[in-house]
């Protein structure tokens, strides 16, 4: 009888070692100490003020101060603003291109797909300088428009749009890739049967892609929603100087105003708003394997 | 090997990696003076081509660990770092800062975290020219200047006095741009030097340890009218760019006819031919710009804190300053006196007799998100 076909049970010291729970134990040690326990060490820390006394006492000012201040909330206002109107151009422009790498094939797709995927590899601030000098006045754009008679262009730059296009340059290849597997998942059986059944192409599209493409579309949304909420570079450099996003307005209160409490309460108020966003994407990857066991 | 014995050993590894990476501390090596920078690249560069070389030469045992440090919070939590090893009597694993002020974590000059260098007796302290001191704990060892960067093709005579400048920008709207205060500095020193013309043009009222709300907020209320009543007459109506380079690019591309800029990246503008070569700087005469001075600070818990201290010595030589104005364009620590006459001679059109300074470290931050609230705010509402 060789070793290997020995019983599993013949080995009882090796049984009991939790290789799994090891294996994963270095990235949690390491994800609970530098990530977890400073981030609550944040939050709890904008809920102690000092007191008059000079004792450390549990309060809410930090937030009362957030909330109370016409400047922040138009701020916060501005991001929200800035995320949804940027998210819902990524899947304006991004769901026809994925749905068409879906059904083409050929040369014209496969260069489609490189083109969308070309701001991957490009680094933030390049893109920022680049649109800048594209979309700015005496620019490349407005040159252009010039030369065909159109004299009415307006640059973007330094409005709240043009943080809202670099955003769509900087996040369009991840969102595209998201959506592009989403839609590999539409069973081309379910069209078929639809179009023998007589349904048109609308009803297609709401009716069976739509439903089936929905899950990644949440995910997309939710995992953008992050990026964009928080994004520092493109508001920065293509924005106006107020209001102004969340990311360089923590940025600027830590490192310019140098009041670290008030960055870490403006930087837990994104974090809340972020976290629902979070939940929506648990909730949907959570929905997904409960269908795929159903399916199974 | 078997798959399971891989997976054991690996996460073995992996666990000792990782207990190495909590258990190790870093000490710092004797004789390794470590510098962080807070300029930007192009300064580090300077210092490994030359400051690093000549010190380590005239010092045999001495080696300088050049870090750029990313600059602002980065910095700052070296800092924190610093005043926190201190308090613990630990090493603070930094010997000398570039470009840093005393002010920043607060609390750390009372509790003596910052060598003062006017007592510890440099021997080229002496060459320091008062002028460009702002406080005992900086060294200043190089300077430069906010200048109007303007397109000479539109503007035959540039303004030369802030009055003149006032009156050029209302008399051609659209054609002026500034950057917001925080971002590069450049538009910090024009709204610095709006504010000393609103207040008399009198360099006295503003020092480092008087500000107080209650004696800052008339004279910010005159600065935001003043500020507000040019915003029309600015680029875009009031649009304000984020940067020094931004501010060049909208030069540049002829968007507008004058800037403000720092003298150095003007002048390596030009070189470049990144801006036409129409393009020109004038400094006002009436009261320059406000200019700033880099300094270095030493930590007094420093490990190596007598070869950081000899460093300091050696940056404000003349033969490290004499380099400062040739090879970094920049203005010197020291008088000019001292500087090589040839040099002395080259720029004496230029050398400014006095820049006007302003203590950042305490009348910035409220002055900084004063402009976002009271003047930067004005595009919303228009």
């Amino acid at each position: 009888m060789s070793v290997d076909a020995l019983p599993r049970s013949a080995h009882p010291a090796r049984r009991r070692l939790p290789v799994g729970l090891l294996l994963v134990a270095p990235p949690l040690i390491l994800i609970v100490g530098i990530l977890l326990v400073p981030a609550l060490r944040t939050i709890i820390g904008t809920l102690q003020v000092p007191q008059p006394d000079g004792t450390i006492g549990w309060s809410l000012d930090n937030y009362s101060k957030f909330f109370g201040d016409a400047y922040t909330l138009s701020n916060l206002g501005r991001t929200i603003w800035t995320t949804l109107v940027t998210l819902a151009l990524l899947i304006l422009v991004n769901l026809p291109i994925a749905l068409y790498l879906r059904f083409a094939r050929g040369p014209l797709a496969a260069f489609i797909q490189a083109t969308a995927l070309f701001p991957m590899f490009v680094p933030g601030i390049v893109i920022c300088y680049a649109l800048i000098q594209y979309l700015g006045p005496n620019g490349l754009l407005q040159s252009l428009l010039e030369r065909v008679g159109f004299v009415w262009y307006h640059t973007p730059y330094l409005t709240p749009w043009g943080p809202v296009i670099g955003l769509v340059w900087d996040a369009m290849p991840f969102t595209l890739l998201v959506l592009t597997a989403g839609a590999g998942g539409i069973s081309t059986p379910s069209i078929e049967a639809a179009r023998d059944l007589g349904a048109g192409k609308l009803t297609i599209f709401t009716r069976i892609i739509l439903p089936q493409m929905a899950n990644s579309i949440i995910v997309v949304c939710a995992l953008d929603f992050f990026y964009l909420f928080a994004s520092v570079l493109q508001p920065l450099l293509l924005g106006p100087a107020t209001p102004e996003l969340m990311g360089p307005y923590m940025l600027r209160t830590f490192v310019s105003v140098r009041d670290p409490a008030m960055s870490s309460t403006q930087a837990t108020v994104t974090f809340l708003i972020c976290s629902l966003a979070g939940y929506t994407y648990v909730r949907a990857m959570a929905r997904r394997q409960k269908e795929e066991g159903a399916a199974r | 090997m078997l798959r399971r014995d891989f997976l054991m050993t690996s996460t073995a590894a992996g666990l000792a990696a990782s207990v190495g990476l909590l258990g190790s501390r870093a000490q710092a090596a004797p004789g390794v003076v470590d510098v962080f920078f807070n300029s930007d690249t192009n300064v580090v560069d300077f210092w490994t081509q030359n400051i690093k070389p000549g010190f380590e030469a005239a010092n045999s045992g001495i080696t300088l660990n050049l870090v750029p440090g990313g600059g602002g919070a980065q910095m700052n939590a070296i800092a924190d770092r610093a005043l926190a090893a201190l308090q613990s009597k630990t090493d603070p694993q930094v010997d000398f800062m570039e470009a840093m002020g005393p002010y920043y974590p607060a609390g750390a000059i009372d509790a003596g975290l910052w060598v003062d260098m006017s007592t510890v007796g440099l021997s080229n302290y002496g060459l320091v020219n008062p002028v460009v001191v702002d406080n005992k704990w900086t060294l200043p060892y190089r300077g430069s200047q906010v200048v109007m960067f303007y397109n000479k093709d539109k503007i035959a005579t540039p303004p030369s006095s802030f009055e003149e400048l006032t009156a050029w920008i209302k008399a051609n709207p659209g054609r002026f741009a500034y950057a917001r205060p925080d971002v590069g500095d450049s538009g910090a020193c024009f709204i610095e030097r709006a504010l000393q013309e609103v207040t008399g043009k009198d360099l006295k009222l503003f020092t480092n340890d008087n500000y107080t709300a209650d004696y800052a907020e008339p004279m910010f209320q005159k600065l935001w009218a003043y500020l507000n009543d040019i915003a029309p007459s600015l680029y875009g109506g009031g649009q304000y760019t984020g940067g020094n380079t931004p501010s060049i690019q909208l030069l540049a591309s002829g968007a507008v006819d004058m800037t403000i800029a720092w003298s150095d990246m003007a002048l390596e503008a030009m070189r470049k031919e990144v801006v036409p070569p129409s393009a020109a700087v004038a400094q006002l005469k009436d009261l320059a710009f406000v200019g700033g001075f880099s300094g270095v600070i030493v930590p007094n818990s420093a490990a190596n804190k007598d070869a950081a201290l000899k460093l300091a010595d050696y940056v404000i030589s003349p033969e490290v300053q004499n380099k400062v104005v040739s090879i970094l364009g920049g203005f010197p620590g020291i008088k000019w006196e001292a500087m090589d006459p040839e040099l002395q001679a080259k720029f004496k059109d230029v050398a400014p007799t006095s820049i006007p300074g302003f203590p950042g470290g305490t009348w910035e931050p409220p002055l900084f998100d004063g402009w976002y609230r009271n003047v930067g705010v004005g595009l919303s509402k228009g």
